[in-house]
């Protein structure tokens, strides 16, 4: 990266991550069965240990792409760790082959998407302002 | 070489420094070795730490996923470390991966804890999600620390072999070389030219030069004292040969004796005083013929143990020899346990000394010993504490007859005397002639009074018979003093004086008896001193008194004089009669004074009454002790001139015992009085030895005649014969009579019948005080008694 696209990237940053900090939700399919997780049970899911409801259907997280805002914010607010901390942890799980990581969505409304039509598929948005077809299982406060 | 070796001191110090350094070796070795597995120890837990912090994120991370392909990997990769045995990840108490080292070697010594690490989550540090566990490989350790302890030994080893090298060298070159070289050059080395010893080089200024020149002033100061011996020893040479002359030729015994007594060497004069054959190899002083041989080992033990000279007279008696010799043997001590000895021959010396003490304790006379010897015999007897008795022998008269018949006379008395006592005691009792006519007898063993008093008896009886002395038959009686020890006294002058005044007893008691000791007379000898005193005192305190007896003119009635009589007024006991203390002031000697006082007051009396008109006379009388020079012409004349008297009124009234005494100077004195006017009176006429020659021979005036006649005149008629006698011989040679003691009228008559001149007794008057007298003259005076 150049020094300026790293300016512009930090600029285009401060703009997107306006709206972001206002509000971050993880959503669900309506039938996932679960109305509410608590935050170690979405950790547990979008890292890996275990991809699971508590109602026992099984759990695919939906990640965002990598160098979006809402990813950042959403891994900071979740676990208090920077992106490329996250990348390096499943760097280390992916060499042993056994656990992939989360599934990636294009953007944001491909994530509704997918939640939408996913049985037991989890998401993260930022709050959506009418009805939906998702249900919000999770709200994300301030970092921890 | 070996052995030379050993005793070197490379090979000592040596052995010491490796000893001391194998010791703190082996002590470090110990040391070394715990500090060393402590400290492998340690980096081993650091080690196992640090690997933990490498692999702890990824194993959290496998925990955290459980993934079990990941852990795997981590413990594999960590169990290729050699320092660690086993490896071990939990999840949530599960094991996760696990990974260890085949063990090769049993026993394992160390005892590592394994390091454990609690897992915490990547997301989460709070959240515990699992446990990894490495256990050290204990083989691996202790191989460590034994490669580390065996380089430590090599190392000490290398150190210690450099060091005792070393030290052999410089102990070699600095102190065994330099040593060595001095001792081959002492050998070499002849003090006695002068040589020294060389000083080692390049040890000049330490130990070894100071050694060295130490050396070589001892063997100067050694060298020195040789020569100065040596000229000593040439010096004695000379001085042996001088004295060796001496010695052999001397007259004096010179021997050399050892501790023992035995000889090292004498010379010709020794061998001649002490009879000792020529053959005897090495004798000894102790084979002599000696008296008392342990005196002469005490004489040669004495000089060794003071080292001073020691010497003493020795009695040699030569076997086969009746007469003994005597040696005089000084020794001085002359070096470590022997002794020079001086001999000389003291016989005639000794044998002299030996009678000039034999005669100094005999009487000459009898052979009997003397006082001295008497008191040397009754020492020793008291010495030995056993009882004895003790007699003293006093010859009545015996001064009489060594008087009229002369000393050889009086010799022969005594000898025959002391050969009857000698003849009257055991042969065991002891007979000594103490003094002129005394004598005295120790019997040991006697302390019975009746044996003795038979004793005494028996000696008493052989006394008594008569001494036939140049053909005339003498009776001498004897008396006897009788005490006893220790009864009678514990010591020699009690003992002595009491058995004295046993004997002065005898002698009162009129001779001829004995008289044993007894308390009282301690008490009236007092008595006696205390009388004597008194008497001294009195004459001070104007105590004594004259009182007067009338002398009568029987045919006038006319009282003519009177006898001075002395009295004693005694502030204690009154008045005290005369003979209660005449005969003790005769036996003093007092009486001299008390006749001076006596004189001197009979004049003033007479002065007094001369000077009244009153023409009497008086006598006084006068006791052998004063005859001659107490009462001398010159005194008896200063008193009447003092008091202005004529001589005329004066008598002195002598006994005849008086007169007996010594006769020629009684005669001249009474001749000397006489012709200067005294008149002389012979008192108590008939009671003594008196003959009546003497009247003839003696100048006297007036015959008293004792009283004694005069009472028994009466009714004897041989007295009366005798009074008559008397009175009719002295009107025939010329003599006025005095009769004393008439104390009746019928007496007087008689005597004035018989043509007697003169009276006194009772019937005129008792003595009377001077104030009394001259109203009893007046009253004899008119009426005539």
């Amino acid at each position: 990266m150049t020094p300026r696209r790293r300016l512009l990237s930090l600029l285009a940053g401060l703009l997107l991550a306006e709206p972001a900090r206002a509000d971050l939700v993880v959503i669900a399919h309506p039938r996932a069965g679960v109305d509410q997780l608590t935050r170690e049970q979405v950790v547990n899911i979008f890292l890996g240990r275990f991809r699971q409801f508590p109602s026992g259907i099984a759990a695919e997280p939906i990640d965002l792409p990598p160098d979006t805002a809402e990813k950042a914010a959403f891994y900071q607010k979740l676990v208090g760790k920077e992106l490329a901390e996250i990348n390096a942890y499943w760097a280390r799980l992916v060499f042993s082959g056994r656990t992939q990581p989360p599934r990636q969505a294009s953007g944001a409304t491909h994530m509704v998407e997918l939640v939408a039509g996913t049985p037991g598929a989890i998401g993260y948005v930022e709050r959506p302002k009418g009805e939906s077809k998702v249900k919000i299982v999770f709200e994300l406060e301030a970092a921890r | 070489m070996i052995r030379y070796f050993r005793k070197s001191i490379v090979f000592g110090t040596t052995v010491g420094v490796v000893g001391v350094a194998l010791l703190v070796g082996l002590l470090f070795k110990l040391v070394a070795a715990n500090f060393t597995a402590e400290q492998a120890e340690q980096d081993v837990v650091t080690h196992l730490n640090e690997l933990v912090n490498t692999i702890e994120s990824t194993a959290s991370v496998a925990c955290f996923a459980k993934d079990a392909q990941l852990a795997k990997e981590v413990v594999n990769g960590v169990i290729k470390n050699v320092a660690i045995a086993r490896v071990v990840i939990i999840s949530d108490g599960q094991e996760l991966a696990r990974a260890e080292r085949p063990s090769q070697v049993a026993g394992i010594r160390t005892a590592l804890q394994p390091v454990q690490r609690k897992l915490v989550s990547p997301f989460d540090p709070n959240q515990t999600i699992g446990e990894i566990r490495i256990e050290p490989n204990h083989e691996n350790v202790d191989q460590g620390i034994a490669e580390q302890i065996r380089f430590v030994s090599v190392l000490l080893a290398v150190q210690l072999a450099v060091i005792a090298v070393a030290v052999m060298g410089i102990m070699y070159r600095m102190v065994v070389r330099p040593i060595k070289a001095m001792s081959d050059g002492l050998h070499r080395m002849d003090a006695t030219t002068g040589q020294q010893l060389p000083i080692p080089a390049r040890h000049a200024h330490n130990e070894l030069g100071r050694l060295a020149g130490d050396i070589n002033a001892l063997a100067g100061r050694l060298v020195a004292a040789l020569f100065e011996e040596h000229a000593l020893r040439l010096e004695r040479e000379m001085d042996e040969r001088k004295y060796r002359g001496i010695f052999d030729n001397a007259d004096s015994g010179i021997f050399v004796a050892d501790g023992r007594g035995c000889l090292q060497s004498w010379n010709r004069s020794f061998a001649r005083l002490s009879g000792m054959p020529d053959t005897a190899a090495a004798p000894c002083l102790a084979d002599m013929p000696w008296q008392a041989p342990e005196q002469l080992a005490a004489l040669i033990e004495a000089c060794l143990a003071a080292n001073a000279g020691q010497a003493a007279d020795l009695e040699l008696l030569p076997a086969g020899q009746r007469t003994s010799t005597w040696l005089h043997i000084a020794l001085s001590p002359i070096g470590v346990d022997t002794v020079q000895g001086i001999v000389s021959d003291v016989t005639d010396r000794k044998q002299a000394e030996d009678s000039a003490r034999e005669m100094a304790v005999t009487d000459p006379l009898t052979g009997l010993g003397n006082r001295l010897g008497l008191e040397q015999r009754l020492l020793a007897r008291m010495r030995s504490s056993d009882a004895f008795s003790l007699m003293l022998i006093d010859l009545d008269g015996f001064k009489q007859i060594n008087d009229a018949m002369g000393f050889p006379v009086g010799d022969k008395v005594l000898a025959m005397a002391a050969s009857r006592l000698a003849s009257g005691i055991k042969s065991s009792d002891w007979l000594a002639r103490t003094g002129g006519d005394e004598f005295a007898i120790v019997l040991p063993g006697l302390a019975s009074q009746e044996t003795a008093a038979s004793i005494g008896g028996r000696l008493l009886g052989t006394l008594a018979h008569p001494f036939d002395i140049a053909d005339m038959p003498t009776i001498l009686g004897a008396s006897i003093g009788i005490g006893f020890f220790p009864g009678d006294g514990h010591d020699l002058p009690t003992l002595l004086r009491n058995v004295e005044l046993a004997l002065d007893r005898a002698r009162a008691g009129g001779g001829n008896c004995f008289e044993f000791f007894d308390s009282a007379m301690v008490k009236a000898a007092t008595q006696r001193r205390q009388l004597e005193a008194d008497m001294r005192q009195g004459i001070q305190r104007d105590e004594f008194r004259l009182f007067f007896q009338p002398i009568v003119d029987l045919a006038s009635h006319r009282t003519l004089g009177a006898e001075a009589l002395i009295r004693w007024q005694h502030p204690e006991h009154g008045l005290v009669p005369p003979d209660s203390f005449i005969p003790l002031a005769e036996e003093t000697g007092f009486i001299r004074e008390l006749g001076l006082w006596v004189v001197d007051e009979a004049c003033r009396q007479l002065a007094s009454w001369h000077g009244a008109g009153h023409a009497l006379y008086l006598s006084v009388n006068v006791s052998t002790r004063q005859i001659p020079d107490a009462l001398s012409l010159a005194i008896l004349l200063a008193a009447t001139t003092r008091h202005g008297i004529p001589p005329g009124a004066l008598a002195l009234e002598i006994t005849e015992g008086a007169l007996m005494g010594d006769m020629a100077k009684a005669l001249a004195w009474l001749q000397d009085v006489r012709a200067a006017g005294f008149r002389t009176y012979l008192d108590d006429f008939g009671t003594g030895y008196s003959s009546l020659s003497y009247l003839k021979r003696f100048p006297m005036d007036t015959v008293k005649i004792d009283k004694s006649f005069v009472r028994e005149m009466g009714e004897d008629g041989s007295d009366r014969a005798l009074v008559e006698a008397i009175i009719a011989m002295a009107r025939s040679l010329g003599l006025k009579v005095v009769a004393e003691g008439v104390e009746t009228a019928a007496q007087l008559a008689l005597l004035r019948g018989m043509g007697c001149g003169m009276g006194q007794g009772y019937h005129f008057s008792k003595p009377v005080p001077a104030a009394d007298f001259l109203s009893v003259r007046d009253r004899i005076d008119a009426t005539g008694w």
